[in-house]
């Protein structure tokens, strides 16, 4: 038996801490795990898990049917890569990204002005600045699980069924493209819908902003372009389509508007994702917060 | 005694209107009360307190540091409760304290517990997983509680924690805040608007009207002191005058005189000689006394002696 008494009452309650404390990186980092969680309903309602569900399995079903395909049907027969390559992957999942987008913003930046969180994260060690590099980082990174994963999951797929790219430095190239492309598609799509979401304390009315938008710029694109005949470089008007063109010159492709030079459509997704920015920023530096 | 907070000079004018004019306020260690009306400037010192706002003029110094440059230091010592009471619905009271502990530093096994700990300390250790959604108004101040204390800060400032409780819930939310004081050594600002309860608590108190100081200082120095005598006379038919006649009497003699129906409070003399002149002013009216008696000071006469302005206001 033992019996040594080597057990002890731990004092519990209240008590100082005099511990370490992470600083203004840490809380950076609890805000942009929360707002994800928030976003996809984690630890929340069960019906605040249904749009997020439904985002990602409408990004993710085509990838699952073309490995499935490239494991049923032999390579020479049909090369995997000509049923769906990876820029051309967007093209089955652009509604569930842009749906997705229109989902995320609105949730990690409107909830907080809403139900009193900004006040609160503005008495911690987070400033105006902080706070949106928290949320930026959780927008981006929470529409990555559908820019990033489904292709990254396609690469997967096919490596295993032994129809990936040549060689490891051809598959590591391969998955930095897959990366680069992911995170252009997030930045862009996460300014833009992030700067609609500092225009109004309606999460709803900032979800339809952002579908406008997205449906509302190929249409202007096009009546100036292909109507009004001005320059081919008034394609860059268009949101729904510059990250994704941006995608097929990552992989060294012309894409569907060979017109346009590579650094033009870089630069003007820069110019969306840089506007965005200047929109969040001077809204929230205008933000009057008193309590 | 080293003051928490300390303002020089200070002026926030918005658009509209000065809610801070030439502020100049310190604020030592213990419980403080923060006191005036509705739109007297108080959530605006708690904005320039916490760094959310930036002064137009003057200065804030807190712990030390100044809330405009030394931001995120400084806010990681300082708790927050705000006034709003607004809050994520379908966060849990336990998730929602533990995340905003995190967020001012502590690790996450840290905050784990300590979301605990505080809650129980508010006495919502067994309601700690309900939704804030679900919760009552007064478990919601008592949530708002927890958290700021949940990162063990220095200082905590708490917006009118005992708004929209009833006076049971009062009573609990003003030993919790006393017992973190005593118990922990955590300095505390409350602001609020109910007199009463600043008195029973406080150390010190500010007095704000109209964004401009109309008194501060230790609880014992503006309250409980004497403050002249307080002299009830009876209304008689057969002598109408008789009240004012005793006014006049104690006027003429040099005492102050504010007269509500047939209440008189009577200062300006030691409480000795209006003792004396108010006996004879009785009795030289023929007047008839109900009560007579010495006059505690409160914190609602800081309020009524304070001289009144047709303009400005504040937020």
């Amino acid at each position: 038996m033992s019996g040594r008494g080597d057990a002890r009452i731990v004092e519990r309650g209240f008590q100082r801490y005099e511990g370490p404390r992470s600083g203004v990186g840490g809380a950076i980092r609890s805000v942009s795990w929360q707002s994800i969680r928030a976003t996809l309903g984690l630890g929340r309602p069960a019906r605040t898990k249904i749009f997020p569900v439904i985002a990602v399995v409408i990004a993710y079903v085509p990838a699952i049917v073309f490995v499935g395909i490239a494991v049923l049907i032999p390579g020479d027969i049909l090369e995997p890569e000509e049923v769906a390559d990876y820029p051309g992957y967007y093209g089955f999942i652009i509604l569930a990204i842009v749906l997705f987008s229109a989902l995320v913003a609105p949730e990690v930046l409107v909830s907080d002005r809403r139900n009193g969180m900004l006040a609160m994260y503005l008495s911690t060690p987070l400033d105006r600045r902080t706070y949106l590099t928290a949320k930026a980082v959780a927008v981006i990174a929470t529409l990555g699980l559908v820019t990033l994963g489904p292709p990254v999951l396609l690469l997967i797929g096919y490596t295993v069924e032994s129809a990936g790219p040549d060689g490891v430095d051809g598959w590591l190239w391969t998955l930095v493209r897959i990366v680069a492309s992911g995170i252009a598609i997030s930045a862009a799509l996460a300014a833009v819908s992030m700067a609609a979401s500092s225009l109004t304390d309606r999460r709803a009315f900032a979800a339809i902003g952002i579908v406008l938008l997205v449906l509302a710029s190929p249409i202007l694109a096009a009546a100036l372009v292909d109507g009004a005949e001005l320059s081919p470089s008034f394609r860059l008007l268009d949101i729904s389509t510059m990250p994704f063109e941006l995608v097929f010159r990552i992989f060294d492709q012309p894409g569907n508007f060979p017109e346009l030079s590579t650094w033009s459509v870089l630069a003007g997704n820069l110019v969306w994702t840089l506007g965005g920015i200047a929109v969040v920023w001077w809204r929230y530096s205008k933000l009057v917060i008193a309590r | 005694m080293s003051a928490i907070i300390e303002t020089r000079g200070l002026v926030m004018q918005f658009p509209s209107t000065r809610a801070l004019d030439e502020l100049d306020v310190t604020i030592p260690s213990g419980v403080t009360g923060l006191v005036g009306a509705n739109g007297a400037g108080k959530t605006t010192l708690i904005s320039l307190t916490l760094g959310l706002l930036r002064p137009t003029s003057g200065s804030i110094s807190v712990l030390g540091m100044s809330p405009a440059t030394d931001g995120p230091q400084l806010r990681a010592m300082i708790g927050y409760g705000p006034e709003r009471n607004l809050l994520p619905d379908d966060l849990r009271a336990y998730d929602f304290v533990r995340h905003l502990a995190e967020v001012k530093g502590l690790p996450r096994d840290e905050a784990r517990s300590r979301a605990s700990d505080s809650l129980y300390l508010v006495g919502l250790g067994e309601e700690r997983f309900r939704a804030l959604g679900t919760m009552s108004t007064g478990q919601r101040q008592r949530v708002k509680l927890a958290q700021a204390i949940a990162a063990d800060p220095r200082f905590i400032v708490l917006d009118e924690p005992t708004d929209g409780l009833d006076p049971v819930q009062r009573d609990e939310m003003l030993n919790i805040i006393v017992q973190v004081n005593r118990s922990f050594g955590i300095d505390v600002m409350l602001s609020s608007h109910v007199l009463e309860e600043v008195e029973r608590v406080c150390d010190h108190v500010v007095a704000l009207s109209e964004g401009r100081l109309i008194a501060q200082g230790s609880m014992d120095e503006l309250a409980g002191a004497s403050a002249g005598i307080e002299l009830e006379l009876v209304e008689l038919t057969d002598r109408p005058t008789a009240i004012d006649d005793v006014v006049t009497t104690l006027v003429e003699a040099g005492a102050g005189v504010r007269r509500s129906g047939a209440v008189l409070s009577i200062r300006g003399l030691p409480d000795g000689e209006l003792f004396d002149l108010a006996a004879a002013a009785v009795a030289g009216a023929g007047a008839r006394v109900r009560k007579l008696g010495q006059h505690r000071r409160s914190l609602d006469d800081i309020f009524t002696e304070a001289p009144t302005t047709d303009d400005g206001g504040a937020s």
